[in-house]
């Protein structure tokens, strides 16, 4: 007797509908699976079985197929063994075929029968509009967030046979939990000093701009860092429900319900290629770029990230997604952060400053790891310095997150009335439009570029950069000379011997 | 005979030397005593002969050169210097510079890329420490085109830092031609960030060295290169230098041979400077402007240099704005980072981001590394 139960699989960050169609027949007793299953796909043969045995229920004693279709779409994970065991109840005449149409099944399953949370429940249930969707208990939460009133949590499989088979009614949906008080974000207050560390940050949260801190180590670049998410406005509804679906795709903690506030992301410099990009043999799963979309990239000891991992950066950064090839296929991830970088000057940290031990072969080896294209896309780079306790004494309390982050907000909303998301994303045609520059200010930018410290690709990123130190400042039309002055001193190079210069 | 139908090699581009200068052990001490003012080609035959005389070099070294000596491709050694575009001199030769050859500890032997330095131009060394500060590096770079668009030869060692901006400095100016003493083989570009720097000195100017083709850029060979650097100059100018260091050894060995030497004066918190403040402090004439190295070469005299220094310090004050003069008032206590400037003027950022660069434009500010100063 043949079933076909529905289900969904992971590809990238999307989900797939799955048909998964189980033929039980006369024959030698087995179970095989066909349908490009991975190992820990294939490995639900055991699970199955324990399963329905622990659960009291009958495993035929036949020849038992599962083909998971489309055939030609790999499938992976555990998600798929809640609706292969109900095939098999289904095939075994253990259940009627008319209780299990228009419903999508997804769950892991314990050899006790009990049923397990999914990795990327969000983007599956999306990909499933049956009129009821099956899901573990714990996963309703999440996928109540895109199937409302369909979703039907199960805790264990015989609870969802003996609703199936109308012997009891459906499992009453867990009581939401307490919503966890939002974890508090460092507070820009708690930085005394940094004016002008402070202000890029205030800058490149304005207009998302990617920005580079160099300094001595203690000089306070993961601090300033770390408070850049408090000032970035809360995710839109849509964004929300984008970052929730890559979180979910990668299997990371989420809140109850959507992400509403920009995750902050900071992978180790050891990170491979495969952890930042995405990747996986199979199934291309989100790396840390894309689990930082929508809010920011934190690499920190940028020179001791591989150069290899660093360039793979060039192409989020430029269109703010990345595509995985693997053999068995393409994958587009999202991945549009704020990438936030802190480097020393020079592998002893002391560079530019004196006491510097570093030979230089070695200084300007530490620099040459950045590639250039790579710092081209670094529309920030600032000098952070241990700051002098005697010059902190007598200067005013810093300014805390709130008041920087309520600017920051009325800049990305003059942004998106110019039709952008933030002012980076202008393009030529908008700056002109949007941007015009006055007199002096081309003369500025003429004679930069004449004297070589500015590339065409640099003038437009230092245009935004000028636009958004207007928009801060009070929003005026026209580009002022010492907007795109302001500008240009925020875009320094490191200049091979620990310190920075014009670039 | 087989030996007579072979044509003799000839003595194109100083070949002998140039194999002389190869043999293992050839120490300067023992070239000198094995070529003094005879011609190379001859020395050479004697040595594949194994006929030089006893006090050239202990016996054992006799064979072992001649053995060389025998297994030594002249024809394949004369196209690589070809193919360098290099000669080789010896004091048999016109093209030897005279200060080399009478020099307390002449060398030998010396290989040359481009022409040949002029001997009645002044010259003036420029050496420093690898290590720099950013000014040491900007004062080099000033002290080389100024020295070159006044006409005088100017000596560096082709190292990072100081001796690197030195030549950088004056083959801008596009005046006098620039000598370059390197430590390794003249094809063995050493340090090889500086390999535009090599061809460029070798194209307009001269490059010298000492070390045969070939030959790696071993510690000993420094020391060796610095004497050449003191016996080519007339004045040696130490920019920044640690208390030990190889451009003290260059000042050691211009002292040997009665070479002015003048040092740039640096911050007392400066360790690149400890060096230079310590010759002044015994008594070093101080070199602040290329008018104090042209003073010291006879060229200009003290009132001039003073006159120059002011011109060139002498800007319009009112010209500037409220804020640029406040700045400047504020680094009269010493350089500071950005931060504390911006603390310190209680202006906003951006506003002191734009006043300092318009200092800067003026030549009124300057940036080491981390901190702006008073230029």
């Amino acid at each position: 007797m043949l079933a076909t139960v529905r289900s969904a699989t992971l590809v990238g960050v999307w989900g797939q509908p799955v048909s998964v169609e189980v033929h039980v027949a006369d024959g030698l007793p087995g179970f095989s699976i066909v349908g490009l299953p991975d190992a820990s796909c294939r490995e639900a043969r055991d699970r199955v079985r324990a399963a329905i045995v622990s659960s009291k229920l009958k495993w035929p004693q036949k020849r038992i197929t599962v083909n998971l279709a489309p055939s030609d779409v790999p499938k992976s994970g555990a998600g798929l063994d809640l609706a292969i065991a109900v095939g098999i109840l289904v095939a075994g005449e253990q259940l009627k075929a008319e209780s299990i149409a228009d419903t999508g099944v997804l769950g892991q399953l314990g050899l006790d029968g009990s049923v397990r949370p999914v990795p990327g429940a969000l983007p599956l249930v999306d990909a499933m509009d049956h009129s009821s969707v099956i899901v573990a208990a714990r996963d309703s939460t999440v996928a109540e967030l895109v199937a409302r009133d369909r979703v039907r949590p199960v805790g264990t499989l015989r609870q969802l046979f003996d609703a199936l088979a109308d012997a009891a009614p459906w499992p009453e949906p867990p009581a939401a939990r307490q919503a966890a008080p939002p974890e508090s974000e460092p507070d820009l207050a708690d930085i005394a000093g940094q004016p002008l560390a402070r202000w890029a940050l205030e800058v490149a949260a304005a207009g998302g701009h990617h920005l580079l801190l160099v300094g001595p180590p203690g000089a306070g670049k993961t601090m300033l860092a770390r408070r850049l998410v408090g000032v970035l406005p809360d995710l839109s509804p849509e964004e929300s429900l984008e970052v929730t679906r890559v979180h979910s795709a990668a299997g990371l903690a989420l809140p109850d319900g959507l992400v509403t506030r920009p995750p902050f992301r900071a992978p180790h410099h050891s990170s491979s290629m495969a952890a930042i990009v995405g990747g996986g043999t199979a199934r291309a799963r989100p790396g840390e770029v894309s689990a930082a979309t929508g809010g920011v990239l934190f690499l920190d000891e940028l020179g001791e990230f591989a150069p290899s991992v660093l360039d793979a950066l060039r192409q989020p950064l430029e269109e703010g997604m990345i595509r995985v090839a693997r053999s068995q296929g393409m994958v587009e991830h999202p991945a549009r952060f704020l990438l936030v970088a802190a480097m020393n000057p020079c592998p002893c940290g002391a560079g530019g400053t004196v006491g510097c031990r570093c030979a230089p072969g070695a200084l300007a080896r530490y620099q040459r790891r950045l590639s250039g294209p790579f710092v081209d896309r670094l529309d920030l780079v600032v000098r952070v310095d241990r700051p002098d306790p005697a010059d902190l004494l007598d200067t005013a309390p810093s300014t805390p997150s709130a008041e920087v982050a309520e600017r920051v907000a009325q800049v990305r909303r003059r942004a998106q009335e110019r039709g952008v998301n933030c002012n980076s994303e202008l393009t030529g045609a908008d700056l002109d439009l949007h941007g015009p520059l006055g007199r002096a200010a081309t003369e500025v930018l003429r004679a930069a570029l004449a004297e070589g410290r500015l590339s065409a690709r640099g003038l437009r990123r230092v245009r935004t950069v000028a636009r958004t130190i207007r928009d801060l400042d009070d929003g005026g039309d026209e580009l002022r000379s010492a907007d795109v002055l302001a500008a240009l001193s925020l875009r320094m190079r490191l200049d091979g011997a620990g310190g920075l210069v014009h670039g | 005979m087989a030996e007579a139908t072979a044509a003799p090699i000839g003595r194109y581009r100083g070949v002998h030397a140039a194999a002389l200068a190869s043999l293992p052990r050839a120490t300067p001490r023992r070239l000198e005593r094995l070529l003094g003012r005879r011609d190379p080609a001859k020395v050479w035959e004697k040595v594949e002969r194994g006929e030089m005389a006893k006090w050239v070099a202990a016996d054992d070294l006799h064979d072992v050169w001649r053995d060389h000596a025998r297994g030594t491709d002249l024809e394949a050694l004369r196209s690589r210097l070809e193919s360098l575009d290099a000669w080789v001199t010896t004091p048999a030769s016109a093209q030897h510079p005279f200060t080399i050859t009478y020099d307390i500890d002449p060398a030998p032997v010396l290989f040359r890329r481009g022409r040949m330095p002029d001997p009645t131009a002044p010259a003036v060394a420029i050496v420093g420490t690898r290590r720099c500060t950013p000014t040491g590096r900007s004062v080099a770079m000033e002290l080389g085109s100024g020295l070159a668009a006044a006409g005088i030869t100017v000596v560096s060692g082709l190292a990072l830092g100081i001796d690197g901006a030195a030549h950088r400095g004056a083959l801008a100016a596009d005046g006098a031609p620039v000598v370059g003493v390197v430590g390794s083989g003249l094809d063995v570009p050493y340090p090889r960030g500086n390999l535009d720097l090599w061809d460029a000195v070798a194209d307009t100017g001269t490059l010298l060295g000492e070390a045969p083709l070939g030959a790696e850029p071993e510690g000993w060979r420094f020391p060796a290169r610095n004497r050449l650097l003191a016996a080519l100059a007339d004045v040696v100018v130490v920019v920044e230098s640690k208390r030990a260091g190889g451009s003290m050894h260059t000042v050691e060995e211009a002292i040997r041979r009665e070479v002015t030497v003048m040092a740039v004066p640096g911050s007392v918190r400066n360790p690149a400077a400890a060096g230079t403040n310590l010759l002044l402090s015994e008594g070093c004439a101080p070199a602040c402007s290329t008018d104090d190295v042209l003073v010291a070469l006879g060229l200009a005299t003290a009132g001039a240099a003073r006159g120059a220094v002011a011109r060139d310090r002498r800007i319009d004050l009112d010209s500037l704005d409220s804020l640029q003069q406040r700045l400047l008032e504020l680094l009269d206590d010493g350089p500071v980072s950005l931060d504390v400037l911006v603390l310190r003027a209680a202006a906003p950022v951006p506003d002191v981001l734009v006043a300092a660069d318009g200092l800067e434009h003026l030549g009124l500010l300057a940036r080491d590394g981390s901190r702006v100063m008073r230029a």
